[in-house]
């Protein structure tokens, strides 16, 4: 009782002590906002308001057709839905791939498991330069650069690592005891594997699977090399490109509505999921 | 346990260890070997290889071009990784000293994380950046800093220190969470039993959260590390014509001399040399990595 009465009294003096801190917090949160609330408003203007800076009244009205623009003539549509069919494919690819793998390191003893881990840990810093150049000369010569398959691929490859690295940690944290007795019951290791570990680490592969999406969604560098063509270019350079021309053309509105649409699934992914993504970068990093 | 299961671990391993040995270790092996050889092409045949030594990695310490990346890509990594980690150590320890919406204002740094670097660039060169209309201008000109508010801040001398700020706006985000879940892990009776014996914050941050941080630091050193070695797409939005001194990198300037976009006459097609400044990349990765390990040895909280 006299304890919370000290709590009590020293409470005030706590917040006032950690006011500094949430004037420097709030600042930055301030200004993250503004940036891209003025992106989203800027989005329904018109470049004229926008050069005279008078998104904030709306004196002509909203501009919805700015997002009808950037959607079809500028054929973020396309972008767009190539980057939805990359993302999907590769997400889920890389979770069958990746989570029987990381099982069988996380469970089994045999010689080179620890060489194997290693071996996808080190993948987690070899920088891209050092792959993509054998890479596109090897898939040029199998004529197969610019294509969407070989971007799936190559999404797939490379975010393997991370996945089996992320997995594996999580494997580890099941308890044997489902496997035993599972194994009492006759049930094999393999088929146990995938109808009960595989449900059990969910909660697992969900995470890992929302980090794949965020790092595909907007990875750049594989897709410029790999898949630059009208064709085939995902969100992330296909934004690049456009900007370039709408910068030239002078269409403001156009060009925001087309860096909303770009941002918007992995903005609104995070919005209901923030908190498990947080957890994740945390669980995932850490080790690293 | 038991070789019964040799089959199933061969079965579960080898699509993930071929894809391994194809998409990573293979490449790896043939860029080092590539950057010992005359290669002009990136598809040219190894017939055409030409021995050359080190001489690929002379040419580039001789390309002003080149030497101006490596000047940039040295004081992104130390000026930017210092404002970085200062400023994300210093939220992490607001955000871990019982504010309120704790959670909240986490979620809000760490945000422009999951944003495409491509649509955050756009917005900062185009709106903050901007002189008609732009974020910063509007503010400086609100209090009274007409002169300020009308530097250009994408032109050629500003341009390096406007593309390092918003960069760094974004990383700050990740580092934070790392330092955190840092701090988490220190027991609160540390700080309660220096409370009693009248320690005040900054004793507390320098005597106990500091130094049981050095993990975490090492941790923080080497992801920024990996991250700033492949800084790109920022060097190609600030700069999106022809590359330019004020904010090449090595890895722009790789680009340009593999797969060479820019009408820029200052690149020949070299992918020998590109293979070479892969190498010393690496290199960096690998030096940063083991000093690290040496210098702060993992002596703090159980992590």
């Amino acid at each position: 009782m006299k304890e919370k009465k000290i709590r009590e009294k020293n409470n005030w003096k706590k917040e006032m002590a950690l006011a500094p801190g949430y004037i420097i917090v709030g600042i930055w949160v301030i200004f993250t906002f503004v940036l891209i609330g003025w992106i989203i408003l800027a989005s329904f203007s018109t470049t004229r308001e926008i050069f005279d800076g008078n998104i904030f009244k709306f004196a002509t009205g909203l501009h919805p057709e700015n997002y009808v623009k950037a959607w079809k003539t500028q054929k973020v549509s396309s972008y767009f839905m190539n980057s939805l069919l990359y993302t999907a494919v590769s997400c889920t690819a890389v979770i069958i791939l990746g989570a029987p793998a990381a099982y069988v390191l996380s469970r089994f003893k045999f010689r080179g498991n620890g060489l194997i881990q290693n071996l996808f840990a080190t993948a987690l810093g070899i920088p891209a330069i050092m792959i993509i150049m054998p890479l596109f000369s090897l898939f040029s010569q199998l004529h197969m650069n610019q294509s969407k398959g070989l971007v799936i691929f190559l999404y797939i490859a490379v975010n393997l690592p991370f996945t089996i690295f992320f997995l594996n940690t999580f494997f580890r944290n099941l308890s044997v005891t489902f496997e035993e007795a599972a194994a009492i019951d006759g049930c094999s290791p393999m088929k146990t594997f995938w109808t009960i570990m595989l449900p059990l680490a969910q909660p697992g592969i969900i995470t890992v699977s929302i980090f794949n999406f965020i790092t595909i969604w907007n990875e750049y560098f594989i897709s410029l090399i790999f898949a630059n063509t009208a064709k085939t270019r995902p969100v992330a350079v296909g934004l690049y490109a456009m900007i370039q021309s709408m910068r030239y053309t002078g269409d403001w509105g156009g060009m925001f509505a087309a860096v909303v649409i770009v941002f918007l699934p992995t903005f609104l992914l995070y919005i209901f999921l923030s908190e498990k993504i947080i957890a994740g970068v945390t669980g995932g990093a850490i080790k690293g | 346990m038991k070789t019964k299961n040799k089959s199933m671990i061969i079965l579960f391993l080898a699509p993930s260890v071929l894809l391994y040995l194809m998409v990573f270790l293979y490449p790896t092996a043939r860029t080092v070997v590539m950057s010992f050889f005359k290669v002009e092409g990136v598809t040219d045949s190894v017939s055409l290889w030409k021995f050359n030594g080190l001489g690929n990695f002379k040419t580039l310490f001789n390309t002003p071009l080149f030497v101006s990346s490596l000047k940039n890509i040295a004081l992104i990594w130390l000026i930017g990784g210092i404002g970085v980690m200062v400023v994300s150590l210093l939220f992490g320890v607001i955000l871990t000293s019982g504010v309120h919406g704790k959670s909240f204002f986490r979620s809000v740094i760490y945000l422009p994380n999951v944003i495409s670097a491509v649509a955050m660039g756009t917005m900062w060169i185009n709106y903050v950046y901007n002189p008609d209309f732009g974020l910063l201008s509007s503010v400086l000109k609100s209090i009274g800093l007409s002169k300020l508010a009308a530097t250009q801040w994408t032109s050629p001398e500003m341009v390096f220190w406007s593309m390092l700020v918003a960069y760094c706006f974004g990383m700050v985000g990740y580092h934070m969470l790392i330092w955190m879940s840092g701090i988490e892990r220190i027991p609160v009776d540390y700080y309660e039993a220096a409370t009693i014996e009248g320690a005040n914050v900054f004793q507390r941050f320098s005597k106990i959260t500091l130094p049981l941080l050095k993990g975490v630091c090492r941790t923080n050193i080497v992801l920024w590390t990996v991250s700033t070695m492949a800084f790109f797409v920022w060097s190609q939005l600030f700069s999106p014509v022809n590359l330019s001194a004020s904010t090449v990198t090595p890895m722009s300037y790789m680009y340009e001399l593999v797969f060479g976009a820019s009408n820029s006459a200052v690149t020949v097609r070299d992918s020998g040399a590109g293979a070479a400044i892969g190498v010393i990349l690496t290199i960096v990765v690998v030096v940063v990595f083991m000093l690290s390990q040496l210098i702060v040895k993992n002596d703090d909280v159980e992590l």
